[in-house]
């Protein structure tokens, strides 16, 4: 039976906005003099425009390669002078400014996140080590059985929409961006709304350090709300031979962004079945069956149709045994509604991921940069805390029939390996209509 | 722009000190208040590393640690994280080749019960046989995953390579057939053996306010320990073996140029910091002299990075350049050039403050989580090295560019290096 305690509330930050009205919100924390910043500019790897596949994450990696008057090298020089961190990441649907520094180096980092964003120079030199760097990074990333299941899962459920390839691009595409893209690229970052959040100990006069006199305001507004449209695809089995010890599983569909209200029943059940070592999936496969050491889900929040899925590893010659209890899961799921006790557990861990959640200046401020970059409230993590516990199992279920009921199959290991989970899968309800899209 | 002149390094970071508490059988039990943690975090530590570990028990120390969540005489298999996770706690382990650690996350009113749950779970675990069998299964299976990494793989060589006589060069995952041969009766003898009160520490740390943690502790399976134990055998000391080694990988992409030097052992603090200092000088961000040189101007590597791994018996600075097969000689000259080069013309006192404050600035920034002040005060109680959390930032100040070059530089010469090539096969 679950016992625990109510989360207190985040308090309710400080607001103001820019000229230009980028709006900033900013907690104070106690505890050691830091600050953790971040920007969350809407625009990610999901509007990369057709033929420029990458071009989001160049971007990124180039805002810290100079701007304003500061070269590559200077600004370097003085964040890592300092002994502080900056960088900007892209994912799927933001391009991320983080910065973690100080607080007595507060005053001297924060002008550069308009600079970044408003002056940065898209040096040809560095754009040509940077993209150079991608490169390579895309190539090594092959080496990684998971990362290939997970990229022929993921082209299979998006194709070529927003969410279809990895931020870091498409080889051949990346290799062809330069200045022009990178130069429309950064002409547009806010357009499509951005938030900036401050946690820990803030240097005064924000305002002016985050907008000096005579700098021109940053043209941008308040993300808005997206209601996100439901991917199409259809039940399929994707595979990838490769010489490896295990089989690499992972089952898995497109479900909803997450300011849908159904993101929220879809996060309790991936509490059910993947937080802890209590976890269904956990006791099940590894528990019961010593079928896999990592097994879980991946559930990321998304702006638009988020992917849901079922992961794990499992030997070679345990492959077919492995397939039938990973789809008799995912099965489960569909056939019968979570118990009281079950609900209860989940309900108990996602409050305790939302505590773990809060005990950096760092956590919060990604957490509470993302769910106002998805055009959500500053409270919206306390609000789901409480909506949580009006869910009851019958609700989950509707959801979980809703929007689960077509996973697909990516599979990455030895040829025997395929061909027993593909027998597997090929007789099983989820699979039987399905038929084999890929193989290499 | 003109640069702004840094400001003086922060050393007046208002630490508490942890507080000790040494129950009447020696366990010592170390906590630390976070004022703004909404959470406490319990973390036992033991020494019971793989390094410790006799012929015929290699992987035994991360299998037992497996075994320890499958229950205990009074928690059957799979109890302890329902009613941990029921709390709204999370828990875990790591075993490293010195020591091994199990904790707990949890908020502060949870504490006693979770606190009762730990220890008898730690202390006396069930090894009931048929779970025994089954665990032995997701071992295999973890060996085998990292097994289908060939980065992991190549490292793995390499420590085999530079500590051939040594626990070190073992896999702390063990190996397949000793693994297969282990007995429910062998590992309780491992842990009995282990699991004492000279070798263990407990840290409590977060949100810990009017916690009684002397009566908590007072009747617990922790105070129970027997207090006749000995203390561990010492450790071998290591010395690394340099050479330069090839190797072929099917499925590598890129190539891996991985080199390893011998660096004071973990007791001396002192030492350490300055490696610390040398090794984020020479590798952390973009201005440091491995970076820019490799990646920024010359454009061999995508990434090179030089970790340092405190360990009991010596420890190990760890390189690796990520490259083009055909760029590797290029690599590898340019990493000795480098060296050369602060060898002959000390970096200047700038590169030294740099180096200082990233350092510190990654300390400091690691004491924010309940978690990783519990990870640090608990390693350093168990080691006998119970601290200020002040003091590593003051000894960060007790080195010069002329201290490092005279003392730890010439330690970080290739030639002292164990390099090992990793090829795309």
């Amino acid at each position: 039976m679950s016992r625990s305690t109510p989360l207190p509330p985040l308090p309710q930050p400080e607001r103001f906005e820019l000229p230009g009205g980028c709006p900033v919100s900013v907690l104070r924390r106690a505890g050691p003099a830091i600050l953790s910043a971040r920007l969350w500019i809407r625009s990610g790897s999901a509007a990369d425009p057709p033929g420029q596949r990458g071009r989001a994450q160049l971007l990124a990696g180039l805002l810290s390669r100079g701007c304003g008057d500061l070269s590559s090298d200077q600004l370097a020089d003085l964040v890592e002078g300092l002994g502080d961190e900056l960088r900007c990441e892209a994912s799927e649907d933001a391009l991320v400014i983080s910065l973690k520094c100080a607080s007595d180096d507060a005053a001297a980092l924060l002008p550069l996140l308009g600079l970044m964003v408003q002056s940065p120079w898209l040096d040809p030199d560095q754009i040509s080590l940077e993209r150079q760097l991608n490169l390579q990074t895309l190539g090594r990333l092959r080496e990684d059985p998971f990362q290939q299941a997970h990229d022929q899962l993921r082209s299979h459920l998006y194709g070529q929409g927003p969410y279809g390839h990895d931020p870091l691009g498409v080889e051949a595409e990346l290799a062809g961006l330069d200045r022009p893209q990178l130069v429309d690229a950064a002409g547009a970052l806010g357009g499509h709304g951005a938030a900036l959040v401050l946690v820990g100990r803030p240097p005064q006069d924000l305002i002016e350090l985050l907008q000096p006199a005579g700098r021109p305001a940053w043209n941008c507004r308040s993300p808005s709300l997206l209601s996100g449209q439901e991917a199409e695809n259809e039940p399929a089995l994707v595979l990838e031979e490769q010489d490896t010890e295990q089989l690499v599983l992972m089952l898995g569909t497109t479900t909803v962004p997450l300011a849908d209200p159904r993101s929220l029943a879809l996060r309790l059940l991936q509490c059910h079945l993947g937080v802890g070592m209590s976890s269904r999936l956990f006791v099940a496969l590894r528990e019961d069956h010593g079928l896999a050491y990592d097994v879980g889900v991946h559930a990321p929040a998304r702006c638009g149709a988020a992917p849901f899925v079922f992961h794990l590893s499992s030997s070679a010659e345990r492959a077919a045994e492995a397939t039938m209890e990973l789809l008799s899961e995912w099965q489960r799921l569909l056939d019968q509604p979570l118990s009281e006790e079950e609900l209860a557990l989940a309900l108990a861990k996602f409050r305790g991921a939302s505590a773990a959640g809060r005990q950096t200046c760092g956590q919060i401020a990604d957490r509470q940069a993302m769910v106002l970059g998805h055009g959500l409230d500053w409270s919206y993590a306390d609000e789901a805390l409480e909506r949580a516990g009006g869910f009851d199992p019958d609700m989950l279920h509707v959801v979980a029939r809703q929007l689960l009921s077509r996973p697909s199959l990516s599979l990455c290991g030895p040829p025997q390996a395929l061909r027993a989970a593909g027998k597997v899968w090929g007789s099983h309800p989820l699979g039987c209509p399905s038929g084999v899209q890929a193989l290499s | 722009m003109p640069l702004p002149s840094p400001p003086p390094l922060q050393a007046a970071d208002s630490f508490e000190d942890p507080c000790l508490l040494r129950l009447a059988n020696g366990v010592e039990v170390v906590s630390l208040r976070q004022e703004q943690a909404p959470l406490v975090c319990l973390d036992f530590w033991c020494q019971a590393g793989s390094a410790g570990e006799q012929p015929g028990q290699e992987g035994m120390a991360h299998f037992l640690e497996h075994m320890v969540f499958k229950g205990s005489e009074r928690l059957e298999a799979g109890q302890f994280d329902r009613r941990i996770e029921s709390l709204g706690g999370s828990s875990n382990a790591a075993t490293g080749f010195d020591d091994v650690h199990y904790h707990v996350l949890v908020p502060a009113e949870a504490v006693a019960e979770a606190l009762e749950l730990l220890l008898d779970l730690v202390l006396k675990p069930r090894l009931d046989p048929g779970d025994f069998r089954m665990e032995r299964k997701v071992v295999l299976e973890e060996l085998a995953q990292s097994e289908d990494q060939p980065e992991e793989v190549a490292f793995q060589r390499l420590l085999a390579l530079a500590c051939p006589q040594h626990p070190y060069g073992r896999p702390i995952l063990g190996d397949r057939r000793a693994l297969k041969a282990q007995t429910p009766g062998g590992m309780a003898s491992f842990h009995s053996n282990a699991y004492r009160p000279r070798r263990c520490s407990l840290a409590i740390a977060g949100a810990i306010d009017q916690l009684p943690i002397e009566t908590l502790l007072a009747s617990s399976a922790l105070a129970g320990l027997d207090s006749k134990a000995t203390a561990p055998p010492p450790g071998v000391a290591l010395e690394l073996l340099p050479g330069v080694h090839e190797l072929e990988l099917p499925r590598l992409e890129a190539a891996r140029l991985l080199m390893a030097w011998q660096l004071p052992a973990a007791a001396d603090q002192e030492a350490l910091a300055g490696a610390d200092l040398l090794t984020s000088l020479l590798a952390e961000g973009r201005r440091s002299r491995l970076v820019q040189r490799l990646r920024e101007d010359l454009r061999l590597v995508e990434s090179i990075d030089l970790d340092l791994n405190v360990l009991e018996s010596g420890s190990l600075a760890l390189l690796e350049a990520v490259c083009a097969p055909e760029q590797v000689a290029a690599v590898e000259e340019q990493i000795a050039a480098v060296w050369q080069e602060i060898c002959c013309t000390p970096p200047p006192e700038s590169e030294l403050e740099r180096a200082r404050r990233l350092v510190a600035n990654g300390y400091r920034f690691g004491l924010e989580s309940a978690s990783s002040v519990a990870g640090l005060i608990g390693h350093q109680c168990l080691w006998g090295r119970l601290q200020p959390l002040s003091h590593p930032l003051e000894l960060l100040q007790s080195w010069s560019v002329e201290r490092l070059g005279a003392e730890l530089l010439p330690l970080l010469a290739p030639e002292r290096a164990c390099r090992l090539l990793a090829l795309p096969a």
